[in-house]
């Protein structure tokens, strides 16, 4: 189904090219991907295959060795983080980054404040989105006015993703949102991401749990030492040998370096 | 005149290197910023004031036991205004460390009174070389800091203490780990630091008089040579503090006596604008 | 549900009682007294230009009692030499002081970390350096006499009573307009930064940005506190302008507590009172107060509003339980 739409719309994020060396090592090469507004791409690898590098490559904390990326078009290789942010891309992190001495309203608000400002979009009606988007994390029996450190661990994850979602972002980067959550927060992480597909926005989602992977992703590009061994659909990758080979280990001696 | 500034500059300069050695080592073990570092130096010097004109001790040993006392009080400061409150903030310790710099600051002024005092010389008289009239004192200042520099790098590196300590400051945690005990290894760092402070109050008596207020702006010169040579670097510290010294003593003879001071800051904001990593780049983790 | 989570109104009942009690001081008590209520006002405006840096936006400044002295000098020249109003000489220390702020924090928060409290400690250096020797701006070590009083359309401020209930109205404007501050989505972006300087960032927040606006507005305070303690006092010497008095400012708001508004009142009044209370005992003083800092700091990071704070919820958590225990 989105296939079908993807033909006749323009991608929201491209990358080009996309090459990051630290030192030596490079952490990305020649990465390829398009996002389109309200699908869902997964991106999945072993440890240290560069995954969480490609978001800060996205997000402007690092800049790039090579290649371009492009939002809506226009090209934002250059552009700091926060006009990134500004311009529609959100992030979470992989441990939770909230304002750790703020109130869970004061997080939420902070989500909404600027966003809105830059690009003239109508500022999210927090009284009626936030309960709202509280219940989809499964969040609604806090207290707002509690400081975010009493929250437990799951929670926060959870109330990061509601704080990007307050922000009307047009892409979402999510940093393995469902890892150290159980089954049922994890559930809550799936119930968010459609929330945020059917608003139209363009999700990324990195994760280990397959299971979350392959339920929710419409594509899924699989990375391994910062090349992009495949893409394609969830039954594609799980029958592609290249991808079993590097989950499984073994194969190529150049990786083993 | 450019022999004798050179003379007096370098040795005034290797002893605010010597101070910002010892914050250094501080900072290093610990992740913070001493800000009683020169109210360390101002009890030095009235702990060697007290051995050699009240007790008339030789300016040697009266030096050598005002280090060890101050080492003393390093500890005691550790014990009080770091160790009690580590797991707090990064300001809350600063501002701990600001009571501490006020209380040394009144016992000294209590104890010796406010009264700008002096000290013997290590060597009185001066020397003429190549028609420069330079001080015994300031060749004395260069002889000692150079050896203690000698002694601290031997310590630091070719001891089992020095390897205890220097573990520590790598990783706390981590040494704990390992069965070496981390209040008694900061403890050490801190005897150190304090200790080779102290001697500085001693050899700059002579030059710059003994007040309960001399910390504050030797403190600060010695905090400018850190930013210059590179925070948390040692050898850094050293040449920071020569060129502070260097061009506090040039400054005030060439350009202006009353902007000494200044100068030296538009130096040091000179380098945090252009150089922020210093003249010796060195990178530490960050510590809470 | 949003409306019950509003921030608790204790504290602003409280300031705003407490300025109410001011306000009958003069009445109640001596022109001594009145002077040095004034002259603490002053150093609230200061202090709490601290708690907008260091609580709000979490950059640790040294430079405070230099932006003040600044504000002093400016309003001083704009008085003495242009023969301009009270008004002007307002305007000007404020946002001259604003400006200059500004400006530097664009230069020094370039850096990240440490370096801008260190860059603040060269500028305290450097402005103290600047007032004590630049004579045809701060009068240099002789300093800046007989500075006019507060003077409006024709009307002069000349008794203390009257210059007090200027200041007074100043703090509170301050106060009231730090308070909207707060609430404002300025405010939660320096909370941002205080808090996750990263997540400022990915969430549109221009840090660079804002933390000068953040020092702008700490020196538009301290240009404030600078212009009332010229026409108050009448005489600007540079030994008050000292890396000293930006510590002093530094203790004040961690004694009272960074959380809140409130905190740089009650900093303020703690050592006013311990300083003009204990004057029998000024020789020890001191040496009380270094002390008194070092237990604070261990026992009550937080400050006096933070631990009370603490102790309230503790109070209210305790209640919870015994009416749970009771059903």
């Amino acid at each position: 189904m989105n296939a079908f739409a993807n033909a006749e719309k323009k991608p929201k994020l491209v990358l080009v090219d996309v090459c990051k060396n630290f030192g030596g090592v490079t952490a990305a090469q020649d990465i390829q991907l398009e996002i389109y507004s309200g699908e869902v791409v997964g991106l999945i690898g072993p440890n240290g295959a560069g995954k969480t590098t490609l978001i800060n490559l996205i997000t402007g904390v690092y800049p790039v060795s090579r290649g371009k990326i492009l939002f809506d078009g226009r090209e934002i290789t250059h552009q700091p983080t926060y006009k990134r942010a500004l311009e529609g891309i959100g992030r979470t992190f992989q441990h939770p980054h909230l304002l750790d001495r703020c109130d869970v309203l004061t997080n939420g608000i902070t989500g909404s404040d600027m966003a809105a400002r830059k690009r003239g979009i109508q500022k999210v009606d927090l009284a009626k989105e936030l309960p709202r988007l509280l219940a989809c994390a499964g969040l609604e029996g806090i207290n707002l006015s509690d400081p975010v450190s009493k929250l437990a661990y799951g929670q926060q994850k959870l109330l990061e993703v509601v704080r990007v979602l307050l922000s009307q972002p047009q892409i979402l980067l999510l940093d393995e949102p469902a890892a150290g959550l159980n089954n049922r927060e994890a559930e809550y992480v799936s119930a968010l991401i459609q929330y945020a597909t059917e608003k139209g926005i363009g999700v990324l989602l990195i994760e280990h749990s397959m299971e979350l992977v392959m339920s929710v992703c419409d594509r899924i590009t699989v990375l391994n030492f910062g090349t992009q061994i495949a893409t394609g659909t969830p039954e594609q990758i799980q029958s592609n040998p290249e991808v079993i080979r590097a989950y499984l280990g073994g194969g190529d001696s150049d990786a083993e370096n | 005149m450019i022999v004798q500034l050179l003379v007096s500059g370098i040795a005034v300069g290797i002893v605010y290197g010597l101070i910002a050695m010892g914050m250094v080592l501080i900072f290093r073990a610990v992740g913070i910023m001493n800000f009683a570092q020169g109210d360390f130096l101002m009890f030095g010097g009235y702990f060697a004031y007290t051995f050699n004109q009240m007790l008339g001790l030789n300016i040697v040993l009266s030096l050598i036991l005002a280090s060890l006392c101050m080492g003393v009080i390093g500890v005691i400061f550790m014990r009080t205004s770091y160790w009690a409150l580590r797991g707090a903030q990064a300001k809350a310790i600063i501002v701990s460390a600001m009571g501490a710099s006020i209380v040394l600051k009144e016992g000294a002024r209590l104890i010796w009174g406010s009264i700008p005092l002096s000290l013997d010389k290590v060597k009185e008289g001066s020397v003429t070389v190549a028609g420069a009239t330079i001080q015994w004192q300031y060749v004395a200042i260069i002889g000692i800091a150079l050896l203690l520099m000698l002694l601290v790098y031997l310590l630091l590196e070719k001891t089992f203490v020095g390897n205890i300590l220097q573990a520590t400051a790598q990783d706390q945690y981590m040494s704990s780990l390992v069965g070496i005990p981390v209040i008694v290894s900061i403890g050490l760092t801190f005897f150190l630091s304090a200790a080779l402070t102290g001697i500085c109050g001693g050899l700059l008596a002579p030059i710059f008089f003994l007040s309960n207020t001399m910390g504050a702006t030797a403190g600060s010169k010695a905090f400018a040579a850190i930013v210059i040579g590179g925070f948390g670097s040692v050898p850094g510290a050293i040449i920071g503090g020569l060129i502070v010294g260097l061009v506090e003593q040039f400054g005030g003879a060439y350009i202006s006596s009353t902007y000494q001071l200044v100068l030296i800051y538009v130096v040091l904001i000179a380098f945090l604008m252009f150089r922020p990593r210093g003249l010796f780049k060195e990178k530490i983790q960050e510590k809470a | 549900m949003l409306q019950k989570s509003k921030k608790n109104p204790v504290s602003a009942m409280a300031m705003t009682a407490f300025a109410l009690l001011l306000a009958l001081a003069p009445v109640a008590t001596s022109v001594y007294t009145v002077h040095v209520i004034s002259v603490a006002m002053i150093s609230y405006l200061c202090v709490l230009s601290v708690y907008v840096l260091l609580g709000l936006c979490g950059q640790n400044s040294f430079a405070q009692a230099g932006l003040w002295g600044v504000g002093a000098y400016l309003a001083g020249n704009i008085l003495l030499k242009t023969g301009g109003g009270t008004l002007t000489a307002f305007v000007v220390a404020i946002a001259g002081t604003a400006l200059l702020a500004f400006v530097l924090g664009f230069a020094f928060f370039r850096l990240k970390q440490y370096y801008f409290t260190f860059a603040s400690i060269g500028l305290m250096t450097i402005l103290n350096g600047v007032f004590m020797n630049w004579e045809p701006f701060s009068g240099g070590a002789v300093g800046m006499k007989n500075i006019p009083t507060f003077t409006f359309f024709g009307w002069q401020a000349t008794t203390e009573q009257s210059k007090f209930y200027i200041v007074l109205v100043v703090c509170i404007v301050a106060t009231v307009l730090i308070g909207l501050l707060f609430r404002s989505s300025l405010g939660r972006a320096f909370m941002a930064i205080r808090d996750n300087e990263m997540t400022a960032d990915s969430m549109g927040i221009n840090s660079l940005l804002t933390k000068s606006i953040a020092f702008a507005i700490s020196g538009a305070l301290c240009g404030a506190a600078g212009a009332l303690h010229a026409s108050l006092s009448g005489y600007l010497s540079y030994q008050s302008f000292t890396y000293n008095q930006s510590t002093i400012y530094l203790i004040m708001i961690m004694i009272g507590g960074t959380i809140s508004p409130a905190g740089a009142l009650i900093g303020t009044c703690v050592i006013t009172i311990l300083q003009e209370g204990f004057r029998s005992l000024q020789d020890y003083m001191q040496l009380i107060y270094g002390v008194g800092v070092i237990l604070l700091m261990i026992f009550q990071p937080e400050g006096i509003l933070g631990g009370g704070k603490a102790l309230y919820e503790r109070i209210c958590e305790r209640r919870k339980k015994a009416k749970a225990g009771s059903r």
